[in-house]
């Protein structure tokens, strides 16, 4: 194998800096921040679901407490429509997370056909192939093609991430309304005499869930801001590929 | 990659693409094989994905990639056909790809929009051009459950698919044909035990390519067969226990 060859097809764990060993490695990232980010939001579901319990507890709670309780019946009434806010987003991200699987799963493998291409390429320009025009052009066209899905995909990927960045403003929404929601509770155990415990417990595991939340946000936010700059970045990276002869894109120093 | 032209009369040739020196040592040698005739060729088992680069460049050093008509896939295996989809990029759109309808659905896996013409069971037959008509035999179990060999009658050669193939050392000679045919089972003996494992197929494919009229035996890994040693091969593969992969599994089934 010479040179450029094996500049193409670079050794396993050494780094492989022609562009499309960089948009390779941009796009394992942008898949990497974009599973973090949906993995951070893993246990929203259950979250969910403990906060619809924990509500119709409140409300039960509240119904034997009469008149002392009417308060917190109104508050249970706005943590349930929370609940399903926080179920629509937890169902659309995992709609999410779905796409970008197959996004992630479809741009490495056309990245595997571009390299085959281009080596295709590069060989039968070592060549100088007799009948190669005719498959010149076809191999020529066709990766021009492949490099157009890759983008579509890389696109794709940093659209979600974008989508995912709403989903989770949602989320931080709901955590302001909760906290809202489990203050009131407490002022209001303050005055329900016999009740006061039972709706201090309730407003206390309602923090616990907002405190929840709030490291769900934490944690993915780092990784949402990432891939948001990776996908802009391995999209201009793709989109120079597009212009360029396969010869430069096999080159280290392009 | 080395090309060779192991027949030719006329316009009818058979092309032989294999041992490329470039290849990684990891990936398992492969024969690919173009049958020309006028303006029309078939690639018998195209091969890997890793392969299709020098394969496609050695192939248009000697026809344009216009005249491939049709792509035929003995069985299913990734070193068989997982180039598909590469090929199906610098073929023409209308280009003919077969095999085996056990494994159509199977292959989808490689490349889900191929439209892949299955062949039936008892086989068929594909007219390459009006001379040249091209027979696909069953070698069903040898190795794999659907499986076809090629047979050219106007040439007289049969592509036998993994069915003589042999697990060379990594320095080949060059040449396509084996020189010493005894000297050669040390390198095909291992292969044909272990991945063969029923006698009643070994020995219908053996009952029904011995009527045939055969010069060349084109195997996909490995060394050919020609002239006297067509028919060593087969009396050699006739006495031959397969199966050894039985020995790993305990007990004594008896025969198949």
């Amino acid at each position: 194998m010479d040179t450029e060859l094996s500049t193409v097809a670079a050794k396993p764990g050494a780094a492989d800096r022609t562009p499309l060993g960089r948009i390779q490695a941009d796009t394992n990232q942008l898949f990497l921040k974009c599973l973090f980010s949906f993995n951070s939001f893993g246990n929203l579901g259950e979250l969910s679901e403990n906060m619809r319990i924990l509500s119709l507890n409140a409300e039960l709670a509240a119904g034997r407490a009469g008149n002392q309780g009417n308060a917190v019946r109104a508050l249970t009434q706005y943590t349930r429509e929370l609940v399903s806010r926080l179920n629509a987003v937890s169902r659309s991200m995992l709609s999410l997370k779905s796409e970008t699987y197959n996004q992630s799963a479809s741009a490495l493998r056309v990245l595997h056909q571009l390299r085959l291409l281009n080596r295709a390429l590069e060989e039968m320009g070592k060549r100088k192939s007799q009948f190669g025009k005719v498959a010149l052009d076809k191999t020529t066209r066709s990766r021009a093609d492949k490099l157009s899905f890759l983008l579509e995909n890389i696109q794709g990927m940093t659209r979600n991430a974008n989508r995912l960045a709403v989903e989770a403003d949602q989320v931080s929404e709901v955590v302001t309304q909760a906290g809202s929601i489990a203050t009131n509770i407490a002022i209001e155990a303050s005055s329900a005499g016999d009740h006061e415990a039972e709706f201090d417990q309730v407003a206390k595991t309602m923090r616990g869930y907002v405190a929840q939340l709030h490291q769900m946000l934490d944690l993915s936010s780092g990784p949402i801001r990432d891939a948001e700059a990776i996908g802009s970045s391995v999209q201009a990276l793709t989109r120079q590929s597009l212009g360029k002869t396969p010869s430069l894109l096999t080159s280290p120093n392009v | 990659m080395i090309s060779q032209t192991i027949y030719q009369k006329s316009d009818h040739k058979w092309l032989a693409f294999g041992q490329d020196p470039n290849k990684p040592e990891r990936l398992i040698d492969t024969n690919q094989i173009v049958i020309t005739s006028g303006d029309a060729a078939i690639v018998l088992d195209p091969g890997g994905i890793e392969i299709f680069p020098p394969m496609l460049a050695a192939l248009t050093n000697e026809i344009p990639i216009e005249n491939v008509k049709h792509l035929f896939m003995s069985h299913q295996d990734p070193d068989i056909g997982s180039s598909l989809p590469l090929w199906r990029q610098v073929c023409n759109e209308d280009v003919n790809i077969h095999l085996s309808w056990l494994w159509t659905s199977f292959v989808a896996h490689f490349d889900a929009e191929a439209n892949i013409t299955p062949i039936p069971d008892e086989g068929m037959s594909v007219q390459l051009s009006p001379n040249v008509t091209l027979q696909f035999i069953p070698a069903h179990y040898m190795h794999s459950s659907g499986n076809f060999s090629v047979y050219d009658p106007s040439a007289k050669i049969l592509w036998s698919g993994d069915i003589g193939a042999a697990l060379m050392p990594t320095h080949q000679p060059g040449d396509f044909f084996v020189d010493d045919f005894n000297g050669h089972i040390q390198y095909m003996e291992g292969f044909h035990r272990r991945w063969l494992g029923s006698k009643r197929a070994r020995d219908a494919w053996i009952s029904t390519v011995g009527k045939l009229s055969i010069d060349i035996i084109t195997p996909q890994h490995g060394l050919f067969f020609k002239g006297e040693d067509v028919q060593r091969f087969l009396d050699w593969l006739s006495h031959l226990d397969i199966g050894s992969g039985l020995d790993s599994m305990g007990g004594n089934y008896g025969e198949d």
